[in-house]
C-alpha cells in the first residue's frame, strides 16, 4: 500500500519531493521535544491544491497524515507517532502579497515568522507576534500552535493577528476560514482553528494582520533581591494601568548561566532581574518610565537601568533569549516547562516550584514572561544518570500541578502535542474533554489528521512517557543518513 | 417540513414539566408576550437562577423535542431569519452577577446574565473596563454580546470581544455543562471552543459563565471631530491614521442622518459626512495623537475641525455605539445591516448603499472596514417593496465584491429576509458538522443561523 500512495503522491507533487528513504524520513521524527516518531513517508507539496490532494489520497487509504512547519514546536506536535506521511510546508515559502493600505499580507504557511516583518518593515508595518524561534519557524506553525513571544504582552498572541486562513480540511476540500475582511458569516472556525497543533487542517494561505512599527522603545532593566519581589512590581505595574510591550523576569539560575555565555550585562548577583520594555509615540515614554522606576524601587529594587542604545537594548535582550540556550551548558540536558497562572499568584507558585526544585533534587533555573504570568521554568538534568529524566518529567508535572491549582493553564505557548497529553486532565474534567472531542470529530471524524495529540491517553501526567515510536532511528544513524533532500 | 416550521410540538402541560426541570416557566401569553421574537410569543418561558437550573431545563427540553432560543437582554431579537414559531425562550437574566475580579489579573468572570452596565461599572470602579462598544449596555448582556458577534469601533485598537474572551462554561443541548478555555490571559491547552460560541447567536449551547480580559482606561481621553464633503477623502484620511504610529483608539465616519444621533457632535451635525477620531493614553500620548490627527485631518480636506473634551467622549460614546447596528431597539423599524469590506473600500460601500436606498443611516469604522446600516421601514406595500430590492442589489453587489453581509435586523413587515448566502469557499460542510457535533438534537433556534443551520 505503502508503494502505491507513494506513486500517488509522486503524481500529484512530483516524484522529487515524495521520499520513503529512511536516510530522509529520519529528518522529520523530531522537532523541539524530547519525543520523535519515524514516519513512513514525506510528501512536499507546492501548492495549497497540491496539499488538498495529498491530504485525500492519505483520507482514501486510511493513511495518518501530520503537517510540519520548521518543527521546532515544542510539544510534540508535528512528531508523525503512529507513522504515516508528513506532509511538508517547506516549499510553500512565498509572500503573495503585502496590502500596506489595509494592514495585511497574505503569505503561504512554510514563510519565516520573521521575514513577514522584514517585507513589510518599507511600508511601516510590522508582523507583532514574535516567538524566540522567530528566525526559524514558520508561520503555519505559528497558527497551528497559537504562538506567544515576548511582546505578546500589549499586542496579543497569533491569534489576534490572524484574518483568515485558506484550510484543506480533513475531507481534502480547500475552503477560507476568515478572510481579509472582518465578521466573516457563519462560526468562526478560525478561533477555534488557530492553536488546534494541526488536528484540524492545514492552512495553505494566511492573511496575517500588520501593525504600524511605533516611533520609540524604551528598555529598562531591574535588579532584585529576590523573585518575589520582582514578582510584586509586575503586579504592581500592571495594575497601575501600564502594559508594557514585554516584561521577562529571569532569576539568579538563569542571569549567571546567560551571563557566563553572552555576557548581557545583567547582574549576577541579583535574586531576579526584570526586563521591563516600554513602545510608543516619541516623547511619550519618559512618564511611564518614570513610573515603572519608582515601582520598581518600592519594591526594593537595588538597580534599574536604562538601554542607552540600541546595541545595549539587544545585548539585554539576547541575554533573555539565550537562557534556554545558556542552561544547557549546566547539564547535559534541560527541559523547559510552559505553564500558566494569574499574574498576582506569581509570588506564591516561585516559592512552590522551588521547594518542588529542592523534593526532587534537581536545579530548576526560572525564566518568565512575567506579565502573562507565563513560567518557564527550566530543569537542568543528565540523561545520562540513570532515573533522572523520569524525575524532570515528574517535577514538571508537579509545576503544572501548582498551576493549575492557582487557577491557571498547563501551556501559555508550546502547546500540548504528545508532551502534555496526559496532563489535560489536570485542568480539564471529562465533559470538558467531551466538548473538545465533539470539535475534533466534526473536523475529523476519522482522526487521520494529526492523530494522539492533545487528548489524554491511559497514562498518568508526569509518568515519563518519551515516546520512542516503532521504526525510530537513533540520532546517531540519521546524522550517518546524509543531509535532507 | 422542518422543525421550526411547525410550533404544535405537544409540549406536556407547564406543571408537569416545571416538575421534571425543577423550574417554574411563564405559560400565559400575557406573560410571554415581552418575551417575543421578531413578534412572535413563546409558547413557555424559563427564567433559571442558576446553571444547574438552566442545564436541568434544557435537558428536559431536549428530550421533549421541542426548540428553545436563548435571550439575554433582547436587544437583537429582529436578527432575521425569523422563526416561524418559538417553542421556548431560555432568559438567562436571573443568572447575573459578577463571580470574581483580580484587577491586577486584568480578568473578570460573570454570568452571562449580567448586563453590560453593571459589569463594566464594576469594573470602571477599579480603572478598568471591557473595551468593546455595546449597544444598550443597560439591557445587553454579556452572554447576549458575545453570542451575537457583534464588535464596534473599538475593535481598531483592543480586537474584537472574541479576542477578549478567556473562558466560558456552557451548556449544551443533553444539558452537559463543560468549560472551555482558561481564566488566565494566556493559555493555549485545547480546542479554544469558547471562541466558537462567540457570534454562533446561541445555535451550539447556552453561554453560562465568561472570563474576560479587561483592559485598564486609558488615563486621557479625547476626541477629534471634523466635517468633510466627501465620504472617500474622510476614509483615505482616516485609512492614513491607521497606518500611522499613533495607536488611536477608534474611528467612526457618520453620514448626515447618522450623525444627528450623536450628540456629541454638537453643531456638526449638519456635515455632510463626520469623522470622530477617539484618542487615549496618558497626557503626552493624547496630545500628540491629537496633533497629528488635526494635521492629517487639515490636510485631507476637512472642515470644522474640534477636539472633544473626555467626558463628553467618555459619556458620549453610548450614542457611537448605537450608530453602529443598535438604532432598531425596542421598535421594529429599521432593516439593520453590516457590510464587511476591505477598510480602502468603505467609501465605494458607502456610495453603494446611499445609491440603493431613498432613505438610509450609515455609520463606517473605516479602520476595520465595518458598513452599518439603517434604513427605515414606513410599513408594507411599496415601500417595503423598495427596501427589498435595494437589500437584494447589495446582496449582488457583496458576492461580486466578496464583502461580508450580514443582516442584523429586519422588521416583520418586509416579509421573511434570510441571511445573505455564504460565500463560494466558506466552510458550509464544516458548519453543519459543527452544528450536528454540538446540537445533535437541533434544540438551539434550529434553522436560524444561516444557510438553513
Amino acid at each position: 500500500m505503502l508503494d502505491a500512495l507513494a506513486r500517488r503522491l509522486a503524481a500529484i507533487v512530483g516524484p522529487e519531493h515524495v521520499t520513503t528513504a529512511l536516510g530522509d524520513l529520519s529528518n522529520y521524527q523530531y522537532d523541539g521535544s524530547a519525543d520523535r516518531a519515524l514516519p513512513q513517508i514525506v510528501v512536499r507539496p507546492g501548492a495549497a491544491e497540491e496539499v488538498a490532494a495529498a491530504v485525500r489520497a492519505c483520507d482514501e487509504v486510511t493513511f495518518p497524515y501530520v503537517a510540519r512547519g520548521a518543527g521546532t514546536g515544542l510539544s510534540g506536535g508535528a512528531i508523525p507517532e503512529s507513522g504515516g506521511a508528513v506532509i511538508s510546508t517547506a516549499r510553500l515559502d512565498r509572500i503573495l502579497e503585502i496590502d500596506a493600505d489595509n494592514r495585511l499580507a497574505v503569505v503561504e504557511p512554510g514563510v519565516v515568522n520573521a521575514h513577514i516583518s522584514q517585507a513589510a518593515r518599507p511600508y511601516g508595518l510590522q508582523f507583532v507576534p514574535d516567538p524566540s524561534s522567530q528566525a526559524v519557524c514558520t508561520i503555519g506553525g505559528n497558527v497551528a500552535e497559537n504562538s506567544g513571544g515576548l511582546h505578546c504582552l500589549a499586542y496579543g498572541v497569533t491569534a489576534h493577528h490572524v484574518l483568515g486562513c485558506e484550510v484543506v480540511t480533513p475531507a481534502g476540500e480547500l475552503v477560507w476560514l476568515g478572510g481579509k475582511t472582518m465578521q466573516a458569516p457563519g462560526y468562526d472556525l478560525l478561533g477555534t482553528f488557530i492553536g488546534s497543533e494541526g488536528t484540524l487542517g492545514i492552512a495553505t494561505k494566511i492573511v496575517v494582520r500588520l501593525t504600524p512599527l511605533h516611533e520609540d522603545r524604551r528598555t529598562m532593566l531591574a535588579a532584585f533581591a529576590t523573585v518575589e519581589q520582582a514578582s510584586q512590581t509586575v503586579s504592581d505595574i500592571i495594575a497601575g494601568g501600564t502594559i508594557p510591550a514585554a516584561m521577562e523576569m529571569m532569576d539568579q539560575l538563569s542571569t549567571q548561566a546567560v551571563e557566563e555565555f553572552v555576557h548581557a550585562g545583567f547582574p549576577t548577583d541579583a535574586g531576579a532581574v526584570l526586563i521591563v520594555e516600554l513602545e510608543g509615540l516619541s516623547g511619550t515614554l519618559a512618564e511611564p518610565a518614570a513610573e515603572v522606576e519608582t515601582i520598581c524601587r518600592r519594591n526594593g529594587a537595588r538597580e534599574v537601568r536604562v538601554a542607552r542604545d540600541e546595541a545595549e537594548r539587544e545585548r539585554i535582550w539576547l541575554g533573555r533569549k539565550s537562557a534556554f540556550g545558556a542552561m544547557g551548558r549546566l547539564g547535559s540536558s534541560y527541559y523547559v516547562q510552559d505553564g500558566v497562572i494569574p499574574r498576582t499568584r506569581l509570588p506564591l507558585v516561585v516559592g512552590e516550584v522551588r521547594e518542588i526544585a529542592r523534593t526532587y533534587g534537581l536545579r530548576i533555573a526560572n525564566v518568565f514572561h512575567a506579565g502573562d504570568g507565563n513560567l518557564h521554568p527550566l530543569i537542568v538534568f543528565d540523561d545520562r544518570t540513570p532515573g533522572e529524566y523520569e524525575r524532570t518529567v515528574a517535577a514538571g508535572a508537579d509545576i503544572l500541578r501548582a498551576c493549575v491549582r492557582h487557577g491557571g493553564s498547563i501551556s501559555g505557548e508550546h502547546g500540548i502535542g504528545i508532551e502534555k497529553r496526559d496532563c489535560m486532565t489536570l485542568q480539564y474534567k471529562p465533559a470538558d474533554l467531551a466538548l473538545m472531542a465533539r470539535l475534533r470529530s466534526a473536523f475529523d471524524p476519522r482522526g487521520l489528521c494529526n492523530p494522539l495529540k492533545i487528548f489524554p491517553t491511559s497514562r498518568r501526567c508526569g509518568e515519563s512517557s518519551r515516546t520512542v515510536a516503532r521504526g525510530t532511528v537513533p540520532s546517531e544513524a540519521a546524522a550517518a543518513a546524509g543531509p535532507p533532500f | 417540513m422542518r422543525r421550526n416550521e411547525l410550533r404544535a410540538l405537544n409540549l406536556p402541560i407547564a406543571d408537569e414539566l416545571a416538575k421534571r426541570s425543577g423550574s417554574r416557566p411563564r405559560v400565559r401569553p400575557q406573560e410571554c408576550e415581552p418575551y417575543a421574537i421578531a413578534g412572535i410569543v413563546p409558547a413557555l418561558v424559563f427564567s433559571p437562577r442558576t446553571l444547574a437550573e438552566a442545564a436541568k431545563i434544557v435537558s428536559t427540553i431536549t428530550l421533549e423535542g421541542a426548540a428553545i432560543s436563548i435571550r439575554g437582554g433582547g436587544t437583537k431579537r429582529y436578527r432575521p431569519p425569523h422563526p416561524y414559531a418559538v417553542d421556548v425562550v431560555l432568559d438567562t437574566a436571573r443568572c447575573s452577577g459578577i463571580l470574581e475580579h483580580t484587577p491586577a489579573d486584568l480578568t473578570v468572570t460573570a454570568l452571562a446574565g449580567t448586563p453590560v452596565a453593571e459589569l463594566q461599572d464594576a469594573l470602571r470602579a477599579h480603572g478598568q473596563f471591557f473595551p468593546a462598544d455595546v449597544p444598550f449596555a443597560n439591557a445587553s448582556t454579556i452572554g447576549g454580546t458575545l453570542a451575537s458577534g457583534a464588535a464596534g469601533a473599538l475593535r481598531h485598537r483592543y480586537g474584537a470581544p472574541r479576542d477578549n474572551v478567556l473562558g466560558m462554561r456552557v451548556c449544551l443541548s443533553d444539558g452537559s455543562l463543560a468549560f472551555t478555555g482558561s481564566r488566565v490571559v494566556k493559555s493555549v491547552a485545547g480546542y479554544d471552543i469558547h471562541k466558537l460560541f462567540v457570534g454562533a447567536q446561541g445555535t451550539l449551547g447556552l453561554i453560562g459563565e465568561v472570563t474576560l480580559k479587561v483592559a485598564p482606561l486609558p488615563r486621557e481621553e479625547a476626541a477629534v471631530v471634523a466635517r468633510f464633503t466627501s465620504c472617500a477623502d474622510a476614509s483615505a484620511v482616516a485609512g492614513r491614521i491607521a497606518r500611522s504610529p499613533l495607536g488611536t483608539l477608534a474611528t467612526t465616519l457618520h453620514d448626515r442622518p447618522s450623525s444627528r444621533r450623536i450628540r456629541m457632535l454638537g453643531g456638526g451635525r449638519d456635515a455632510e459626512w463626520s469623522l470622530v477620531v477617539r484618542c487615549g493614553g496618558t497626557r503626552s500620548v493624547v496630545a500628540r495623537q491629537i496633533d497629528l490627527t488635526v494635521s492629517l485631518l487639515r490636510q485631507g480636506g476637512a472642515t470644522g475641525i474640534e477636539t472633544l473634551d473626555p467626558d463628553r467622549v467618555r459619556f458620549g460614546w453610548a450614542d457611537v455605539a448605537e450608530a453602529a447596528g443598535g438604532t432598531t431597539y425596542p421598535g421594529d423599524r429599521f432593516l439593520v445591516f453590516s457590510i464587511a469590506s476591505l477598510p480602502t473600500k468603505v467609501a465605494a460601500v458607502c456610495a453603494s448603499v446611499a445609491d440603493a436606498f431613498a432613505d438610509v443611516e450609515q455609520t463606517a469604522h473605516p479602520t476595520t472596514g465595518m458598513t452599518y446600516v439603517h434604513v427605515p421601514v414606513e410599513g408594507a406595500g411599496d415601500a417595503a417593496r423598495d427596501v427589498r430590492r435595494g437589500l437584494g442589489r447589495l446582496e449582488t453587489l457583496c458576492e461580486r465584491e466578496e464583502h461580508a453581509m450580514q443582516i442584523l435586523a429586519a422588521p416583520p413587515v418586509l416579509g421573511r429576509i434570510e441571511q445573505p448566502p455564504l460565500p463560494p469557499r466558506a466552510p458550509v460542510a464544516l458548519m453543519r458538522a459543527v452544528k450536528a457535533a454540538f446540537d445533535p438534537s437541533g434544540t438551539f433556534d434550529p434553522g436560524r443561523f444561516i444557510s438553513g443551520i
